[in-house]
């Protein structure tokens, strides 16, 4: 009975604390003579900094001190490392210029922290901040992206503000398939720059304890041991086995809560200053300015077919902006989370990317939901919609030609798709969408004076990041496996430790299912441990996707050897050699016999070992690491339908439909729920948000009175479903499911508002205005 | 700025707090009293994860000064069930799966409560629109629309 | 923010371009200018309270004027910092010309910026509140020179 649950919509075993205020968030934290840091950031985009004045600010009341990037680069400290070495064409090594984790001479994006002042109450702090006088003499801050390269040179080390040009793919094989095509396909686009905007603003508490020399810090983390790992050896804060790092309840990341910033390490170094806690929580302001942003693409492409509209030949010439610094993985994400993924679900013989990333003064760039991959979807089911209306092909016949169908599929750019059955999503998704039944609809709407289009999207992303060996030839500067433990008490009740984070994804519950199937114990008997390094060994964290194909596996072999190591000792206990026994339901018997033993009786021998097997350690813990095969490719199927009112340029979602193959699922519940919250931030993306600097580099939506997020008006119900092909190298057959909605949905909408308008491009954010205009440029045509 | 008392009945129970007097509401909730379930998810006034109820009514407690709940009767996420004793709607928010992170959630929550008393919870569109001053960058709304819907109908039973 | 407008005085050019001058004058004209004192660079140093919809603070910073054609033009500068709420830079190119005797015509291009918190939060409304305290500025400034209150003159709007 108890081994049904996987599969089952369990609810969520971390709700009650939620939904009864009894989370434990990093702010919800206050230690014990704490005191508060408030961060004094530069109002200038591009500045060196001449005098900082800070006698004021000390002697404001509640001050205890107040430091400044000059003193912290006096104490010689590390600056914040990118863990990802990427090569240009030529060879050569990416350009990165310092990240210091304090501006000490130099300013580069508006935001950027100079000095912390820490205080006995937090108002006092920010108060104080106000006095701090910094000189900065203002240069001309460098913002578009479309110049960039050609504007001022903003760091002596990197010419035309390129950090790398790099590459993929066969060029003179594409570049033949183009020339020798019936015909090409031109897209220029760009992919709007977004702000993560996880509802809790980043905060970190670093209490530093001079008896024993420890410190442990506290901060919003989707990777507290990465952040470990990054502190001790590239900033030097303090030993590994003396820096312990929890991230306790975490209000969403969707990679923001990856990166290790500046705040944290500061508070940490000043703790260790002072010798007193220190807390710092962001406000939403400084969430905008300095959380690291995402996307920001600028893209030429050009697509080559035959007479018959198969793809010959893909060439890509993409610019990505990558802001003021190198963040911790920000030089990964146009490149191997991008560039890899252009195949998408088609079998394009050839494909040439060439990405440059290009600095400017504004706040750092980095994964955000989807990392490289929507970008890549969007251009590429972009230019598909188009190549279907120019070679006079429906969207979904174009794609039908396309599509890989024979697995293992080896792909121009590198990835090796395991399996994958796109077919069976598109029909899916087209019966469910009605999609034949559009037309009579477009025409009903168009009695009402509505304009109503239909928008066709395949996605294709690669998760469970991935094998250690691959992705370090590729120049990650970490192993990408996972680790687990399954600890089983003396009464049978299990504690399970993952190095996987949850802020949001619901690992409590999917976790202790799985183990408890893989037991046969009540999901109610299984706890899981996450987020501190002090109580588990080490883990790689949560994003892209992999926490179930690569987390769970890495708990999935560890109960097995539990199955394992309990049969050894049930046979001991039945009198009766190991391959006689089977485990089923949490019972061991012994086969063809009525002898039988409970789980909860094996554990108890295990840690009473008065009856017990001569050669067997007593107790009955077990860890494993799991380092992935491969990449897993959940893909899917996605259909928008909109409406638009040509008198406003409102565009109204009427019906969306995603269908999704995410291999085997465990809780249906929480992954229909992770497909919704990426639906609306793919949603958000097409029709709402968009992140703009004026031209010195002010950033100009910097509230949500500017920055415009989906809100419960905005979206409408989502139709969704899912086909299964199971990943072939994982024990669960599980592929990922957290970024599909943000990767296949901008796209569906952006092709279902050109479809209703009749037009080739819009750009994204579609908003009323450019929607507007559109029409009236299409209606004047 | 001198200090203020303010006098105030906080999920049942009569307080009295010193503060500043530019106090607001959220934080001598979450300092003063350690009620820490009404999070702070911006400055401006626009999530509403600081939704609390003042006198019966949904305030976003980040834009009320402590000062003017003075004599008042507020009611927290704290305030209006327990882990033995649900209230109907965070019972339908767990339900429908209406949280991931549960960062927005107790400010939904109390916006939830809301819209059921003053009748705006009746279809799917009304607590759309309802919601229209709560953020969730979680969920999507999907569920956190079934979660108030299914609330509503759990209340009037 | 770009604006440039054009308004005719009831007052002849010495005395306009006299009270252009004139730091008292100035202090007169600009709302909320709490100090207008000459500093030893040969510009002002000037205290300003600013509101710019939710951000309010005081503003220290300096004016200077450049580009001096005597009696005829110059260009008006003022940088100012408010602490944490960012920075605000305008400037106005004033021009004078006398189309009849005793009337003045002043053509003014104001340019003004802001950074740090201001444009984070108040963007949208900092086109507005430049726009308000230039037609406050030169407004006041006629009604200063020209020394009466209810002196009638249009601010002429050539180009935003
Ligand atoms: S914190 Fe009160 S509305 Fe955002
Ligand atoms: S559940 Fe995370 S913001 Fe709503």
């Amino acid at each position: 009975m108890v081994e049904k649950s996987i599969g089952q919509r369990v609810l969520r075993k971390e709700d009650v604390r939620f939904i009864t205020g009894k989370g434990q968030y990093t702010d919800d934290i206050n230690l014990r003579g704490q005191a508060f840091a408030y961060f004094v950031r530069s109002p200038v985009a591009r500045a060196t900094i001449g005098h900082i004045d800070v006698s004021d600010a000390e002697s404001a009341p509640g001050v205890i001190a107040v430091l400044t990037g000059q003193q912290l680069a006096k104490d010689g400290l590390g600056t914040l490392p990118c863990g990802w070495m990427v090569l240009s064409k030529d060879g050569s090594e990416m350009k990165q210029p310092p990240h210091p984790i304090m501006a000490a001479d130099s300013i580069h994006y508006a935001g950027e922290p100079v000095a912390i002042v820490v205080a006995s109450t937090y108002q006092a702090a920010r108060d104080a901040a106000e006095r701090v006088v910094v000189d900065y003499d203002e240069l001309d801050a460098v913002v578009d992206l479309a110049t960039a390269q050609d504007s001022d040179q903003i760091y002596p080390e990197v010419p035309r503000n390129t950090s790398y040009e790099w590459e993929l793919g066969d060029r003179e094989a594409t570049m033949a398939a183009i020339a020798g095509a019936h015909h090409v396909t031109r897209l220029t686009l760009r992919n709007n720059r977004l702000i993560p905007n996880a509802i809790e603003p980043r905060a970190a508490i670093a209490d530093f304890n001079p008896s024993t020399e420890e410190l442990t810090l506290y901060t919003t983390s989707q990777n507290p041991h990465v952040v470990r790992l990054v502190l001790t050896a590239f900033i030097q804060i303090a030993p590994e086995h003396k820096l312990r790092v929890v991230a306790p309840d975490v209000g969403g990341g969707f990679g923001s809560k990856i990166f290790i910033y500046s705040e944290e390490t500061a508070v940490a170094w000043a703790s260790k200053r002072l010798g007193i806690p220190i807390k710092w929580t962001g406000e939403r302001s400084e969430s905008f300015l300095a959380d690291a942003h995402g996307r920001d693409h600028l893209t030429d492409a050009v697509l080559a077919m035959d007479e018959e509209g198969h793809f010959l030949g893909l060439h890509v010439k993409t610019r990505a902006n990558m802001g003021a610094y190198l963040s911790t993985f920000a030089s990964s994400v146009p490149t191997y989370l991008y560039g890899t993924l252009l195949a998408g679900q088609y079998k394009t013989p050839n494909i040439y990317v060439e990405v440059d990333a290009v600095f400017t003064n504004t706040a750092p760039v980095d994964a955000y939901r989807g990392a490289g991959r929507p970008e890549a979807t969007y251009l590429l089911e972009r230019i598909v919609e188009i190549a279907a209306s120019e070679m006079s092909l429906s969207p979904a016949e174009i794609r039908r030609r396309n599509f890989i169908t024979d697995f293992p599929y080896q792909t121009p750019v590198a990835l090796e798709y395991d399996i994958g059955g796109y077919d069976a999503s598109l029909t899916k998704a087209l019966e469910m969408a009605d999609w034949d039944g559009f037309e009579s609809r477009r025409g009903e709407a168009r009695a009402r004076g509505k304009l109503r289009g239909i928008g066709l999207s395949c996605y294709i992303e690669a998760c469970g990041i991935a094998p250690s060996k691959v992705v370090g030839s590729l120049g990650a500067g970490v192993g990408l496996w996972e680790s687990g433990e399954v600890r089983v008490n003396p009464t049978g009740s299990v504690s399970v430790l993952t190095g996987s984070h949850s802020h949001g994804q619901g690992h409590e519950t999917t976790f202790a299912q799985l183990v408890a199937s893989r037991l046969g114990i009540s999901v109610d008997d299984v706890g899981v441990i996450h987020g501190d390094t002090a109580r588990l060994d080490f883990g790689m964290g949560t994003y892209g996707s992999r926490s179930l194909a690569v987390g769970g596996s890495a708990l999935s072999s560890a109960a097995d050897k539990i199955v394992v190591k309990a049969r050894k000792i049930a046979a001991h206990l039945m009198q009766s050699d190991e391959d006689s026994v089977e485990f089923d339901d949490g019972v061991f018997t012994v086969k063809e016999s009525n002898r039988s033993k409970t789980f909860q009786e094996v554990a108890f021998a295990a840690y009473v070992p008065h009856d017990y097997p001569d050669d067997l350690e007593p107790g009955l813990a077990e860890k494993a690491f799991y380092d992935p095969a491969n990449f897993t490719f959940p893909a899917g199927a996605y259909v928008c339908e909109v409406e638009i009112d040509p008198d406003t340029g409102v565009t109204r979602i009427v019906k969306f439909t995603a269908v999704d193959d995410f291999g085997e699922v465990i809780n249906p519940m929480i992954v229909e729920g992770q497909v919704h919250g990426g639906l609306a931030q793919g949603i958000g993306q097409a029709l709402l948000e968009q992140c703009v600097y004026d031209d010195s580099g002010q950033l100009m939506t910097g509230s949500y009175m500017d920055y415009c997020m989906p809100r419960a008006d905005d979206l409408p119900d989502f139709d969704i479903a899912m086909t299964v092909t199971p990943c072939t190298h994982n024990p669960l057959g599980a592929k990922g499911c957290g970024e599909a909605g943000a990767i296949g949905s901008p796209p569906a909408v952006i092709n279902a508002i050109t479809n209703a308008i009749g037009i080739r491009e819009i750009d994204m954010p579609a908003t009323p205005e450019r929607v507007w205009r559109a029409i009236q440029q299409a209606g004047g045509q | 700025m001198g200090k203020i008392t303010v006098n105030l009945t906080v999920n049942g129970r009569a307080v009295s707090q010193q503060c500043e007097a530019n106090t607001t509401l959220v934080d001598l909730l979450r300092q003063g009293l350690d009620l820490t379930g009404t999070h702070v998810g911006c400055d401006t006034s626009q999530c509403g994860a600081c939704t609390v109820h003042l006198d019966g009514r949904a305030v976003k407690a980040c834009t009320v000064l402590a000062a003017q709940a003075d004599g008042s009767n507020v009611v927290t996420i704290e305030g209006i069930g327990n882990r033995d004793n649900l209230h109907p709607m965070q019972a339908a928010f767990r339900q429908c799966h209406g949280l991931q992170c549960g960062f927005c959630t107790p400010g939904m929550i109390m916006t939830g409560i809301e819209l059921v008393n003053q009748g705006q919870a009746d279809d799917d569109d009304s607590i759309r629109a309802g919601l229209e001053g709560n953020i969730c960058r979680c969920t999507g709304y999907h569920n956190i629309v079934r979660a108030v819907a299914t609330g509503a109908r759990a209340m009037k039973e | 923010m770009e604006l440039v407008q054009r308004v005719i005085i009831p007052a002849p050019r010495q005395a306009v371009w006299q009270g252009l001058n004139d730091p008292a004058v100035l202090k007169r004209s600009l709302r909320g200018c709490e100090t207008f004192e000459a500093n030893a660079a040969g510009g002002f140093d000037i205290v300003l309270q600013l509101k710019v919809g939710p951000v309010k603070a005081s503003f220290r910073g300096e004016v200077s004027l450049t580009d001096v054609v005597d009696g005829e033009s110059y260009t008006l500068s003022g940088s100012g910092k408010g602490g944490v709420a960012g920075y605000a830079k305008g400037s106005a190119h004033v021009t004078l010309s006398e189309p009849e005797p005793g009337r003045t015509e002043m053509r003014y291009r104001v340019d003004a910026s802001v950074g740090g918190k201001l444009a984070q939060v108040g963007s949208r409304l900092v086109d507005g509140a430049a726009r308000k305290m230039a037609n406050d500025f030169f407004g006041e400034f006629i009604r200063v020179i020209c020394d009466d209150d209810q002196v009638e003159f249009i601010l002429e709007t050539i180009e935003e």
